[in-house]
């Protein structure tokens, strides 16, 4: 099975991260997967002489299992830089790519959204949860520099909302994680989620894709959404902070058990 | 370095406890109206406050910015600015300055806005990365009244609240309570009264000032780098824009007025 998978129903695309057994945390092949389906989906959008229709125009990002995405799998590059710094690349890229796919993107945020998983609910134009849930950037806490995020959630909340919510760390509710403006719609519990997001979806749905693709381009022109060069550089910073010996030792300590004292 | 020791004579003292730097505004009897010396010794209790000791560690994490007395700031002191029109200037600058250097601070600024927070007193919010206030607390920036642009405060405010907001409330010289400053985003925690601002600031400090430095360092330097004001050019294009008016016989007729 697929470490991401991509389902076409019509107008309506479902990514979905697939490695329930370790909460969706985006290791290198889980991202390798994801940008697979989403360049998949990409080219499926993109209009060809054989084709008769227009390709989806509505995209939800999911989870399987009880979360949605713990964040970057940083157990998995801890003590390799060249890893940690490739795959911070790689998830640069890959907010970059959800966030030009010519779809209205909506996550459907099912369980915990942690990090660099809560950064993908930022670059998705909607989001849904549920009241209680678990979302929020507890970076700055593990000696971690939420960079590649920040410019996505600076956008989404605004520099000054984004400032509290970046630099205080921790956790955030669904309800809080909606007060700020990070996802759209809070449902009350899990269980509301699945109607909830079928009726934003269908109704997004019957809209024409020529408008909305047109839309979403003018906006992401309009906030900087478009600028690469930005956003490789906050991942280069990130891989730099998550690099060096403090931090290193910092998320040794939390990441590995045995090397508490 | 060793800790400023706290001076209640100073208009403006600083010291450090329990890893949080305080700068604290210290002239309650004139609700802490800024004079250009104020703001100067803000700037320079900052300083002092930033500079890492010869060895070990920095003696701060967090910086907490507040006032004595019933309110935080009631803005610049206009008896000042009424006698000597050369006051308003040096005013305007040492506000740019300070806020300046709180922006750019490699730690967390929290500033405890309990009361009030008017014009200039209001300004010296976008210096903070947090803001506590209180529901009832009055906040804004009325200065046009005095011929006076609100210029200066514009380039952090606007990282605050959206286009449309920010215009609202520099050319509406209405106050607003710290409910709505809340509601706007200007305010990032709002207590039910105003002696509770100042604690809940300190819980913030302490929370923070257990996270590893180097990545809150780095995280708020990249904030400024998106929003720009890690550069002077908005500043100093603001502050000429409030110098523009300053002395005028407009604005000296409005604040004139003030004691006629």
């Amino acid at each position: 099975m697929s470490l991401a998978t991509l389902h076409i129903t019509g107008p309506l695309a479902t990514i979905t991260l697939n490695r329930p057994d370790s909460r969706n945390a985006l290791s290198p092949d889980l991202l390798a997967s994801l940008h697979a389906r989403i360049d998949e989906l990409a080219d499926r959008c993109t209009p060809k002489p054989e084709r008769t229709d227009s390709g989806p125009h509505v995209c939800i990002l999911t989870g399987a299992g009880r979360a949605f995405c713990a964040g970057m799998d940083l157990k998995a590059v801890l003590g390799d830089p060249d890893t940690a710094r490739s795959l911070l690349l790689s998830l640069a890229e890959f907010t970059y790519k959800l966030r030009q796919l010519p779809c209205v993107t909506v996550a459907v945020v099912n369980g915990p959204a942690i990090g660099g998983g809560c950064g993908l609910v930022a670059v998705c134009d909607l989001a849904l949860t549920y009241t209680d849930n678990k979302m929020g950037f507890p970076e700055v806490d593990m000696g971690v520099c939420p960079a590649v995020v920040a410019p996505w959630l600076v956008r989404k909340i605004g520099p000054g909302r984004a400032r509290q919510v970046l630099l205080t760390g921790g956790l955030l509710s669904g309800l809080q994680a909606h007060a700020l403006g990070i996802v759209t719609t809070c449902v009350p519990t899990p269980a509301d989620l699945p109607a909830a997001a079928e009726t934003l979806t269908t109704r997004l749905a019957a809209g024409s894709p020529h408008a909305l693709r047109a839309t979403k381009n003018l906006l992401n022109d309009l906030d900087g959404s478009t600028d690469w060069p930005l956003l490789e550089a906050a991942a280069n910073l990130s891989a730099n902070v998550l690099n060096c010996p403090e931090s290193q030792a910092m998320l040794r300590s939390k990441l590995e058990p045995s090397a508490r004292q | 370095m060793t800790t400023p020791t706290p001076n209640p004579a100073e208009e403006v003292y600083a010291h450090i406890d329990a890893h949080t730097g305080y700068i604290v505004l210290n002239r309650p009897d004139k609700r802490n109206a800024l004079t250009p010396a104020m703001l100067d010794l803000a700037l320079a209790h900052l300083h002092t406050l930033l500079t890492p000791p010869p060895t070990g560690q920095p003696a701060c994490r967090a910086i907490i910015l507040c006032g004595q007395g019933a309110v935080f700031c009631a803005g610049f002191d206009m008896q000042l600015v009424h006698n000597d029109p050369a006051t308003l200037p040096a005013l305007l600058t040492g506000l740019s300055k300070l806020v300046r250097a709180l922006r750019r601070a490699p730690l967390p600024v929290i500033i405890a806005a309990h009361g009030g927070a008017v014009a200039g007193g209001c300004a010296l919010l976008g210096g903070g990365d947090i803001i506590v206030t209180d529901r009832d607390a009055k906040l804004g920036y009325p200065v046009l009244k005095l011929g006076i642009s609100p210029a200066v405060t514009i380039p952090a405010l606007r990282q605050a609240l959206t286009d449309g907001q920010t215009r609202e409330r520099v050319l509406d010289t209405d106050l607003i309570t710290g409910q709505h400053a809340y509601d706007l985003g200007l305010a990032h925690v709002c207590c039910d009264i105003r002696e509770d601002v100042l604690p809940a600031a300190q819980r913030i400090a302490k929370n923070l000032a257990n996270k590893p430095p180097h990545a809150l360092a780095a995280t708020k330097q990249l904030l400024n780098h998106l929003e720009g004001t890690d550069a002077d050019e908005p500043f100093d294009r603001a502050l000429a824009a409030s110098f523009s008016l300053a002395g005028s016989p407009d604005q000296r007729a409005r604040v004139a007025a003030l004691w006629n």
